[in-house]
Formats: C-alpha cells, sequence, structure tokens
C-alpha cells in the first residue's frame, strides 16, 4: 500500500524545456486553466513550481458568481461543465494566489476574461506589475453570455480583442481557440495577425446531457463543455489543423491523462500540452504526464523534447 | 492536514439491506488522520468510462488497524460498481477532505439528527461527543425498518436505543424523523436543559426543516451539503452551495457549513 505525498518529475537526461512564443517552460506541461485553481489545491500532490507553468483560473475585473447548480455531469469517457468563471476578481487574485506562486517559484500563466473588450485590456493593465510570466487570453468560455466564445467564434472579434490586448503588455500573449467553429484555421490567423505569439486550444465542446426519467437537463444551465479523453480526437485533429496553418507554437490540450497522450499532442504540432480533467481523476497527473513524456524520448532516442513538434509522419 | 491520495485495499464488503452496502477499506494514513465530518474521495478502478471520482462520508475509523468504513448507497454506476468489489481489491482515496463538525465551545447538550445514509457522517461526531461527557440525543430516520442499518452500532455506543422514525411505519415513530427532532427540541426547552448544538446530515428538505426548528429554538445548529463534485480538492468549483457570504464549495468550505449560512433551494 502507497501514499502519495507531494510529488515532482524523475529525473531524465531528455532535455525537456520548451519556448512558447517568449514563455520558457521547464518542462512542456501546463493545466488548463480552470481545473487547478491557482494551484495551490494542487500542491499536496504536486510541487507546482516544477510543472512548465501553472495556468490560473480565468480571472475578470470584478469578480463572477457563475452558474447555477448543478454544474456537472458526467458523461461516457468525460464531464460537461458549466461553472461560467466564477472568480472572485484580479485583485484578489494579485493579492493572495499570485504572490505565493511567486514564493514557491512556479511559472505563471494568467488566464484572463472578460465581457467586453474593456474588461479584457483591463485585467492585462492591473496584471502588469504582478509576477506573471505570460497571458492566456480566454475567447472560449462556453458558459458565459457575453465574452467568451461569443468573442473566439468571429475573426473579426478575434482580431479586435487581440490587438487591444497586444497593445497592452510586451509579455508573451497566449490566445485560447474554441473548437465549437467551422473552420478554426481562420481563427488561429486571426490571432496570430492581431498579435498572439501563442495559441493554445481547445476549450471545450458545446454539448448537454438528458435524464430520460425526468425529462430534465443535468446542468443547471441546460448546455455546457465537454472535456476529458472523450474529446482527444477531436482537439489532435484541430492543434493539427492549427499547426498547419500558423507559424505561432500552439499549446495542445483535450483529454490528456498520460505521457503519451502528451506526445501525439506535440507530434500534431504542439509545442505545449496542458492537463486538464485528468486533475481531477488523478491529482499527480501533471507529474505522470511529464515522467510520461521523459520516458516516451528515453525509449525511442529523442534526446530534446522539441523534436517531436510536428513530427507527425503522414 | 495535507491532503493525500492514498492506494487503498478493500477488506470487506457487505451488503446490509436493499441497496445498503458497507465497505471496509485499509487506508492507514486517511484512517489516523480522519477528523468527524470529513470526507474521502474515490477513484474506483476499472471504470475509464465513468471517469470521475466518487465523495464518501466516513462513517468510522479504526487508527490502530489503519482501516475506515463507507456506507454507500446503490444508486448509480459508481456504486453498482464498488459492490463488485472484494476483499484485497485496490481503490485510491483523496483525504481527509473538507470541514469537520465543530460543536461549540463548552456543549453540553446536542442532539444529533441522520436521515438515510446520513445516519453515517455523524457516526463520528456522537463519539467525539460521549467521549467529551456531552449529553446526547441521536434521532435516526429511514425508509423503512431494514434500512435501519446504523441502529446497532448507535446503540453499542449510546448503550441505549437511538429515537428512530421509518416513513412507512416498520420500526419506531411513523412517518419522517422531524416529529422527534421537534419533540426532542421542545422538551429539552420544557425542561430547562436546552441543547447547545444540532447536527444534521441527511437528504436536503430534512436538513432545511432541521435547520429552521433548530433556528426557532435558538441552538447553534450545522448541516452537511452535498454536490456533484469533481476535484474534490477545491479547484473546480463544481460543487458549490449558495451561502449568505456567496457560493461556497462543498469541498473544502464544507461539507459541514452553519445552517444560518446555508441559503435552501
Amino acid at each position: 500500500m502507497t501514499c502519495n505525498f507531494q510529488r515532482k518529475p524523475r529525473a531524465t537526461s531528455v532535455r525537456m524545456s520548451v519556448n512558447v512564443g517568449g514563455l520558457e517552460m521547464k518542462n512542456p506541461v501546463t493545466v488548463a486553466s480552470g481545473t487547478f485553481a491557482a494551484g495551490r489545491e494542487y500542491h499536496d500532490f504536486v510541487d507546482v513550481s516544477t510543472l512548465g507553468a501553472v495556468t490560473t483560473k480565468g480571472v475578470s475585473l470584478h469578480g463572477w458568481e457563475g452558474n447555477a447548480s448543478p454544474r456537472i455531469a458526467e458523461t461516457p469517457s468525460g464531464m460537461l461543465n458549466s461553472i461560467g468563471l466564477q472568480n472572485p476578481g484580479v485583485a484578489h487574485l494579485k493579492e493572495h494566489d499570485l504572490p505565493w506562486l511567486s514564493q514557491v517559484g512556479a511559472t505563471v500563466i494568467a488566464n484572463v476574461s472578460g465581457h467586453s473588450f474593456d474588461e479584457y485590456v483591463a485585467v492585462i493593465e492591473a496584471l502588469e506589475g504582478a509576477p506573471v510570466d505570460a497571458y492566456e487570453v480566454n475567447i472560449s468560455c462556453p458558459n458565459v453570455d457575453a465574452g467568451g466564445m461569443t468573442i473566439g467564434t468571429d475573426p473579426k472579434s478575434v482580431e479586435a480583442v487581440v490587438s487591444r490586448c497586444r497593445a497592452a503588455t510586451k509579455r508573451p500573449l497566449i490566445v485560447k481557440l474554441t473548437p465549437n467553429v467551422t473552420n478554426i484555421a481562420e481563427i488561429a490567423v486571426a490571432a496570430e495577425a492581431s498579435g498572439a505569439d501563442a495559441i493554445s486550444l481547445i476549450n471545450t465542446l458545446l454539448g448537454m446531457a438528458i435524464d430520460a426519467h425526468t425529462r430534465k437537463p443535468l446542468l443547471a444551465r441546460v448546455v455546457g463543455g465537454l472535456s476529458g479523453p472523450c474529446v482527444k480526437p477531436v482537439a489532435l485533429r484541430l492543434v493539427w489543423e492549427c499547426s498547419k496553418a500558423v507559424r505561432v507554437p500552439l499549446i495542445g490540450m483535450g483529454g490528456i491523462s498520460t505521457g503519451t497522450d502528451a506526445v501525439e499532442f506535440m507530434l500534431a504540432g504542439a509545442t505545449a500540452v496542458s492537463v486538464g480533467t485528468a486533475n481531477f481523476v488523478n491529482p499527480a497527473a501533471t507529474i505522470d504526464v511529464i515522467d510520461g513524456i521523459a520516458t516516451y524520448c528515453e525509449d525511442n532516442g529523442v534526446k530534446d523534447v522539441t523534436e517531436l513538434i510536428g513530427a507527425l509522419e503522414c | 492536514m495535507a491532503l493525500v491520495n492514498e492506494c487503498a485495499r478493500v477488506v470487506s464488503n457487505e451488503q446490509l439491506a436493499a441497496k445498503l452496502y458497507l465497505m471496509r477499506v485499509e487506508s492507514p494514513e486517511i484512517a489516523r488522520s480522519i477528523l468527524p465530518g470529513q470526507f474521502v474521495h474515490m477513484k474506483i478502478a476499472g471504470m475509464d468510462d465513468h471517469i470521475l471520482r466518487r465523495p464518501f462520508s466516513v462513517y468510522a475509523r479504526n487508527a490502530e488497524e489503519g482501516t475506515f468504513d463507507v456506507l454507500y448507497q446503490v444508486v448509480g454506476t459508481g456504486s453498482a460498481r464498488m459492490t463488485d468489489m472484494a476483499a484485497g481489491a485496490n481503490c485510491e482515496f483523496i483525504g481527509p477532505i473538507g470541514t469537520p463538525w465543530q460543536p461549540p465551545t463548552g456543549t453540553h447538550r446536542a442532539l444529533v439528527v441522520g436521515g438515510g445514509v446520513g445516519a453515517a457522517p455523524v457516526f463520528m461526531l456522537c463519539e467525539h461527543l460521549l467521549a467529551s461527557d456531552v449529553d446526547l440525543t441521536v434521532v435516526l430516520g429511514a425508509a423503512t425498518r431494514d434500512a435501519l442499518v446504523c441502529k446497532s452500532r448507535y446503540e453499542a455506543l449510546l448503550g441505549h436505543e437511538p429515537r428512530c422514525a421509518t416513513d412507512d411505519g416498520t420500526y419506531g415513530r411513523a412517518g419522517f424523523c422531524t416529529s422527534l427532532v421537534e419533540e426532542a427540541l421542545e422538551g429539552a426547552n420544557a425542561a430547562g436543559q436546552p441543547y447547545d448544538y444540532v447536527a444534521v446530515c441527511g437528504p436536503e428538505p430534512l436538513m432545511r426543516i432541521v435547520a429552521r426548528m433548530a433556528a426557532d429554538a435558538n441552538v447553534h445548529c450545522q448541516v452537511s451539503m452535498e454536490r456533484r463534485m469533481a476535484c474534490g480538492v477545491g479547484a473546480c468549483l463544481s460543487c458549490v452551495v449558495e451561502t449568505v457570504d456567496g457560493r461556497r464549495r462543498s469541498c473544502v468550505d464544507g461539507p459541514v457549513f452553519d445552517a444560518r449560512k446555508v441559503v435552501w433551494a
């Protein structure tokens, strides 16, 4: 019987560091925003300073209450969520979470949300003096009525918000895309043309679940975002399409729970990956993914993890 | 107290009544450290198509033997799968999670109410209260006689039978156990020896009614809230409870809440 206390990645001779649009990551693994809070909740299981980065929960200017409960439903090999970006606002992040992340030595990607273009910019401006290594602009949350996915499905609004965020900071700017579009490549191109240093994908797939016996939806909001292993094939396809459309690096995510999953995303063109729903299943999933990537590289004669990026043979 | 993710082993897993099972697991770290009211988040092996963990209150623990007990009701795929787990089977628990029951300092008389499988999460509280020489009244409710599966353990603990009610009248008071709660509160007040603490766990309507009765009697009351849960560690914000202070996570801001703070649906 074993008991897992705080874990770190094991030693490896493989060169694991990557650069994502100016963001130096000690390994290619971060977390999907919203699955890891600001890291503290997982620090009993994982030394969060050993991750490539901690991507914090989406933050708005003054805080949001989120959606009514029930907010989640388990679905085959995955889950739906309709949290709705509940967060206490950027001041709370600056006061309580960023100092702690800085103290433990974590690399930080701050996920930025807003109901309007102005709010995205205001959140970035509020964070400019704070210990943040990069921003991830969330134009892809399916669970809010304004901002989020409503922006990220139209190339013109993508250009508008990304160019304004670009003007607000010199820090690496990552734009997170929704899969709920007909042609993700044109959205990625719009983000790149507007100054994005990197693109992360995918946010959740819009879905729903119904209880046939009660004839009611399982989520109070009726619809929500699908995540978990069930979305991995869709996510891989979208990463592969984007990798052919843009030059900026990609952070791939969607159903990653093992090192092999992560390697598949890198082969499809991702420079780094995010672990999301798997954190809920295995609180040390991030470490297992880092170690699993190292094992793959060791077993396949890969000396530098960057050799995997876009190395798909087809 | 740091959380751990402990690889555990099933010691026994027996059916107690229709859809009600008792599982004992060897999980020394959690068994040593868990407090009354805290819970564990279980990963059931071989459930690749149902990926999320399941939260369970701990019914009892034996710190020396490194075991704890979970009383569970079969309600869905996960709990149905659990019934197949034989002695020796492996599983994982994150724990100990959440806020424990916190009787006010100087509590002399306590009323503890468990409805259905809610009888389990208050058992360790009762052990604690008796060890602290608190004058304790226990009220248990269940749908039917056979579902009063915790009664014998409470008898052994209290040295007498707990006050029981069954919805169908097959044992004890017929109807909901709220009538027993009301009598206990009124009787204590009439005798000039009012309770100074009420703890209740069970279906939400039961907790809401008991919370109201306690408030009317001016007695401090705590409730244990359950919500659909994903991470179990406070990160995902799936399990929020409406409170007068805003939406709070049932996993780490609860599961035990001051009843006056809860905004009932």
